[in-house]
């Protein structure tokens, strides 16, 4: 049975979380796996949180910030950029798919590119666990 | 009743080193006080005393039980269940113990890879010796397989420590250890100016061997990899860290801060939020040589170009 999947996005209060709430009013059409968590700012998620949610069985993990610049506490969204830098490369260390994690900027004003790349994520997720579900059952 | 008789201490190791016993032999003059509160029934480093095996042990009860070392093959296994059924209080003694430690370096490996190393034989036919024990799919840490009481990390606990944690635990109550990062105890100078790229080993920290470690510069921000931010407290007992005594990076060697942490990760963290270039570090992995259990190390099985991992797999399948 196809599933779909589930997607943690952390948004940051400033711009990221107002650009899906503009996205509400907007009446703009977005997959249902998407489960956003408001954060203060994208550069205050832990490496850990993004970790834990995969093991607690999120397929995806979203990070949302401000553009580069243009961050509420001046360079928070920085920070974020660098841990997810890191993030890409070890969790192929540790056993997850990097295409799991993404991190996108988006001002408060720019819905679509918010939606787009939630839309983006899903699609990539439903391509992956296809592959993911035929290579393990290949495997039994 | 329990007030007559002496407790009753038993010692038991799996894939261990022997270095947290040698350490509690090292606690010094309360050594002679300790052995004379408590009775030693089972201790393989110190007495001889057959307790049968080819599959069951048969230990003596007693009321605290130590176990060192990883839990590896299926002998450690029966070995641990027999003790954790004869004694009341099981304590999970060494970071081999509560996080894997140094032979959990090996789950980067799948077992079988690992075999075909270390007896080679006809390519995919690993020469098993017979009275070798047959290896688990990993390397476990004590509290994976049976309920432990009390996990006292360390490669090796400090000897006062143990001692103080035996006196505690004997007397019924609970013991408590530091919970804080080794840099709570460091007392060297940070300046918040760190060095932008991780220093190779091949260099020397700066410092001036006259003066006192007081007055020497944060070792990760000389650009050397220390591991104190993301490693619990306590190798020193109550005085400076060991490591960074001898003028040396922490090495990370009592595990994470928190039990369930990561340490690659949250060093990298670490580094990443700092602005240091994480991609100069050589050998990432090697970040969680002390605490590769918990499934934090894990062999990476391809398959057909896709990435796979075994428990994903059966996540998937379940």
């Amino acid at each position: 049975m196809k599933k779909d999947p589930l997607i943690i996005a952390f948004c940051c209060n400033w711009c990221s979380y107002a650009a899906a709430d503009l996205a509400g009013v907007s009446r703009l059409q977005y997959p249902g796996s998407i489960r956003i968590i408001r954060v203060m700012c994208s550069g205050m998620v832990h490496p850990d949180m993004v970790l834990h949610a995969l093991q607690k069985g999120a397929d995806g993990v979203i990070i949302a910030g401000c553009h580069l610049g243009e961050c509420h506490y001046i360079r928070g969204n920085e920070i974020a950029l660098a841990r997810a830098e890191i993030l890409v490369e070890t969790l192929e260390d540790l056993g997850w798919e990097s295409d799991r994690l993404q991190i996108v900027h988006v001002s408060s004003s720019e819905s679509e590119r918010l939606v787009q790349a939630f839309c983006d994520m899903h699609k990539r997720l439903e391509a992956l666990d296809q592959t993911d579900f035929a290579a393990v059952e290949a495997d039994e | 009743m329990k007030g007559r008789r002496r407790p009753r201490l038993s010692f038991v190791w799996l894939q261990a080193c022997s270095g947290c016993e040698i350490s509690l032999l090292n606690s010094g003059e309360r050594l002679p006080d300790l052995l004379n509160k408590v009775e030693i029934v089972y201790f393989p480093l110190l007495m001889d005393r057959k307790c049968g095996g080819e599959g069951e042990f048969d230990l003596p009860e007693a009321d605290v039980g130590f176990v060192s070392g990883s839990v590896s093959s299926d002998e450690h296994l029966t070995l641990l269940y027999a003790l954790r059924r004869r004694c009341r209080t099981l304590v999970s003694f060494g970071t081999c113990a509560t996080h894997g430690g140094i032979p959990a370096l090996r789950n980067r490996w799948s077992a079988e890879a690992t075999l075909e190393t270390v007896f080679p034989g006809t390519p995919g036919q690993p020469t098993l010796p017979a009275e070798v024990p047959a290896l688990l799919d990993r390397v476990y840490s004590v509290d994976e397989k049976v309920r432990v009481d009390f996990c006292l990390p360390g490669c090796p606990p400090h000897p006062e420590t143990i001692a103080a944690v035996i006196e505690t635990l004997v007397t019924g109550e609970q013991p408590r250890l530091p919970g804080k990062s080794v840099c709570e105890t460091c007392p060297t100078i940070r300046t918040g100016e760190m060095h932008r790229t991780v220093r190779r080993f091949l260099n020397n920290a700066e410092y001036n061997s006259e003066e006192p470690v007081e007055r020497m510069r944060c070792l990760l921000e000389q650009g050397l990899l220390c591991m104190g931010p993301v490693t619990v407290g306590g190798c020193g007992g109550p005085a400076t860290p060991l490591c960074v005594q001898a003028r040396v990076p922490c090495r990370g060697c009592y595990g994470p801060v928190r039990s369930e942490g990561n340490q690659l990760l949250d060093m990298l963290n670490v580094l990443a939020s700092h602005g240091v270039d994480h991609r100069s570090i050589v050998d990432r992995q090697s970040l969680l040589r002390f605490s590769g259990a918990h499934g934090l190390l894990r062999s990476v099985r391809k398959t057909e170009g896709v990435v796979l991992m075994s428990e994903k797999g059966n996540k998937k399948s379940s």
